[in-house]
């Protein structure tokens, strides 16, 4: 019965959509609630709403507002396995919902579910394992492809505006990041894992297209950071994909992000060294491309441990003093609380238990143990390939302090291919396999690196669910048996779930609408958004 | 207050997915496919002419760049850029190859390179018999505490016969699953009202639990507060042990069930 009202209340709201309009750079910089601007929210990759309208007393009122199935479409051509499944967060401006799979947008009306325009088009290739979502600003909305394209479509048809190239296919690159706008810059990061390719991120004018700069993820030779590769062409063939999620602090003007692994992947026997500036959180200047510092979260890695989960921004406390924090729950296993104006490390910790570190060194890096390097008979690693964190998003609520990760605790064996007499390794080289996991839902004290709460997702191997707080002290969450919840934010305690047709496959949002706020979470190809007027 | 597993909100629905099915490829859909037959004359191509400067596995040597690294040769199709790339460098490539060479040599590198682009999956089998067998054994009675449960005259006798090869073997060592066992999970359900009900596990998650049980019926209950679910997996000691095996110690138990025929 409440499911009936709740439909009734949006169809009533229907005619009051208002149309696109335009996103102005004010809108990005200060986000109002009626609206989820970016991929994160907002710059911080915070993923926290200040919305009160639902909150953990009366979450229990939450019901099904609409759902929208994505129409039965799969990639529009190219490579890859993957079926219509949303992998990205939904974007929200003046009350239209953009929501993409690869090679495809969807606009929908906020508040309905009902389809605004779909764009697609033919694709000439590149891995089509998922679609982070767009970008918008002004007029357009911004997307990147599989088959290496920066596309700007307009926001009231989906119509093209210009396309431009930002990666080779025949170099195996692909594209699968959500775009950020910075000011007058669309800041886009690339894909590609098969061959020994460099990875880079860069910037395009919002209106033309034209690429203002390319940053390459690894060092100038003859710098000091060189020397931690052995050769030149180890380092200009050494990966470093920018595929995560960016974040950027207006005030110090300076975008963070992280950069993927090391290539060749697994054998990394002849790229001996830290391999920089794979595996870390880079800051850089967004007008310039400058870099600002480095912070190697995974030194010298052969897991496939990209370090692109986001960075998050917040300011906190520290020994009695205020600071200008970052945060990343990395794919290793490890949490760092970092200094974002110097890069220097606050604290290092283990957030799921591993195996493969023999300690943290003097800048706070873990130290990995060369036993627990892929063997050709195998070596027992915890933290498997997925890693305990990977792309689907986590939260920080500065109302708790706590800093909110979906983890797995998992073990795989990882085992070399090629010989220990291979001159040459590249790609990959070996691989992980087998493995038993266990998925966690962690509140992360950041000023202690340990847990306040953990709650175990029972009957869940691992989950790919991102996480959405509020100041309604409320954590949402998905397991991997179909249940979306609600969590008290404080305490780690479900208020309410539902079951969905499948699991949890985006990060969800929330936005407020006419008195009505929404929580859209994905689940393969369906969205649902749950909403409540509070009382 | 909302109590923390309220049935009434929550729901199900189904909803029939259509999947589509792609073939797996990173690269461009225009790329060339590899004709085998004639990567295999490209081959005789490569060893006679190209081999000595650009080295035996085409990713180069000390006279010759990396060709699998090559962009001119990642962009090549079928010839068309190999064939001119060769051309300007004249004064190190005399030999004049035909057209119809060009076009096997490009198959050839294009097979090198998608065998680098998969090599994510092994070609060859993998050898993880490196361990002590006397060491295993002990480790198999003492340390590893595998005999608590398993004995190689009993549940693993002909162990190797019923195994198709050792990784296999010692992928079920680490990450034994029940799906060849006779042994289930088994579950006890006490609910604040009722009796204790009991039977094999069919699904959990924090809010819900379903069992089978002895008379065959299928008992789904709603998690409440008051209410205990206990649990009883067969495999908890192997899990407990991931955090307590060396690699050694794995290398050596493999190494001594393998010899258990």
């Amino acid at each position: 019965m409440r499911l009936a009202a709740a439909l009734l209340v949006v169809a009533s709201f229907v005619a009051a959509l208002h149309g696109q309009g335009t996103v102005s750079p004010s809108a990005l910089a200060a986000p109002t609630s009626d609206s989820w601007p970016m991929h994160n929210g907002d710059y911080s990759g915070r993923r926290f709403s200040e919305l009160t309208t639902i909150d953990s007393r009366n979450v229990a009122s939450l019901s099904l507002g609409w759902t929208h199935r994505i129409a039965a479409a799969g990639p529009a051509g190219g490579g890859g396995s993957t079926a219509a499944v949303i992998k990205g967060t939904p974007v929200v401006a003046n009350g239209v919902l953009y929501v993409t799979i690869p090679d495809h947008v969807w606009a929908l009306d906020a508040r309905s579910g009902r389809e605004l325009w779909h764009a697609s088009w033919p694709s000439k290739g590149g891995w089509h394992i998922g679609n982070r979502g767009v970008a918008v600003l002004g007029t357009s909305v911004y997307v990147s492809t599989p088959d290496c394209h920066l596309l700007a479509l307009d926001n009231r048809t989906g119509k093209e505006k210009w396309r431009a190239e930002i990666c080779d296919l025949d170099q195996f690159y692909y594209a699968s990041a959500a775009p950020l706008i910075v000011r007058n810059h669309v800041i886009v990061g690339v894909s590609g894992d098969d061959l020994d390719i460099p990875g880079y991120i860069e910037a395009h004018d919002p209106e033309t297209g034209a690429r203002q700069w390319r940053w390459y993820t690894h060092p100038e030779p003859g710098t000091p950071e060189a020397k931690t590769w052995p050769s030149v062409e180890a380092m200009l063939h050494g990966g470093g994909m920018t595929w995560g999620s960016t974040t950027y602090d207006a005030q110090l003007n300076l975008i963070y992000f992280g950069t993927g692994n090391p290539q060749p992947v697994i054998n990394g026997r002849r790229r001996q060294g830290d391999n920089l500036y794979t595996g870390s959180i880079v800051a850089l200047n967004p007008d310039t491309a400058q870099l600002a510092w480095y912070f190697q979260v995974s030194p010298h890695d052969t897991h496939d441990w990209d370090a692109t989960q986001t960075p998050v921004l917040f300011d906190g406390t520290i020994n009695g003093q205020p600071r200008k924090l970052l945060a990343q729950a990395a794919r290793n296993g490890w949490f760092f609380v970092l200094d974002r104006e110097t890069g220097r490390s606050i604290s290092s910790s283990e957030y799921v238990k591993t195996n493969w570190a023999l300690g943290v060194d003097a800048k706070g890096q873990p130290v990995p143990n060369p036993r627990k390097e892929p063997q050709i008979d195998g070596a027992l690693v915890s933290p498997n390939q997925a890693g305990g964190q990977n792309w689907p998003p986590p939260s920080f609520s500065p109302q708790t302090g706590l800093f909110y990760v979906n983890a797995t605790r998992a073990f795989s064996v990882y085992y070399l291919y090629e010989s220990e007499n291979d001159e040459k390794p590249q790609g990959w080289g070996g691989n992980d396999r087998g493995g038993w996991s266990e998925a966690v839902l962690l509140g992360l004290d950041y000023q202690t690196g340990k847990a306040r709460w953990r709650f175990s997702w029972e009957g869940s191997a691992s989950t790919r669910s991102g996480l959405l707080s509020t100041a309604g002290n409320l954590l949402f969450a998905g397991d991997s048996a179909n249940n979306f919840a609600a969590f008290d934010a404080a305490r780690g305690v479900p208020l309410w779930h539902a079951g969905l047709h499948a699991s949890i496959t985006n990060g969800p949002i929330t936005y407020q609408l006419d008195g009505l706020q929404y929580v859209v979470v994905a689940a393969n190809d369906t969205l649902y958004a749950f909403a409540s007027r509070g009382r | 207050m909302p109590s923390r597993f309220s049935g009434a909100f929550v729901w199900t629905i189904s909803v029939v997915l259509l999947p589509v099915s792609l073939t797996a490829q990173g690269g461009p859909t225009d790329r060339p496919a590899v004709d085998e037959t004639a990567a295999a004359r490209g081959r005789g191509v490569y060893a006679k002419h190209c081999i000595n400067c650009h080295g035996s596995t085409a990713k180069g040597g000390p006279n010759g760049p990396d060709l699998i690294r090559s962009t001119a040769v990642l962009r090549d199709r079928l010839g068309a850029s190999i064939g001119p790339a060769m051309q300007a460098k004249a004064a190190s490539h005399a030999a004049s190859l035909t057209q119809a060479q060009i076009v096997d040599l490009a198959h050839f590198l294009r097979q090198r390179i998608e065998g680098v682009a998969r090599n994510r999956t092994p070609t060859a089998p993998i050898d993880v018999l490196t361990g002590d067998p006397e060491a295993g054994r002990r480790y198999f009675d003492g340390a590893g505490r595998c005999s608590t449960c398993h004995s190689p005259t009993g549940d693993f006798a002909s162990l190797r016969t019923r195994t198709s090869d050792a990784l296999t073997l010692q992928q079920r060592v680490l990450f034994p699953t029940l799906t060849r066992s006779t042994k289930k999970v088994e579950v006890t359900v006490t609910t604040p009202s009722g009796p204790p009900v009991s039977g094999t596990l069919e699904r959990l998650d924090n809010f819900s639990v379903a069992l089978r049980d002895a008379s065959g019926d299928y008992r789904f209950f709603s998690r409440v507060p008051g209410m205990t679910v206990d649990v009883r997996d067969p495999l908890t000691a192997h899990r407990e042990l991931l955090d307590q095996y060396t690699d050694d110690a794995i290398h050596d138990v493999v190494a001594y069930l393998w010899t258990i025929k």
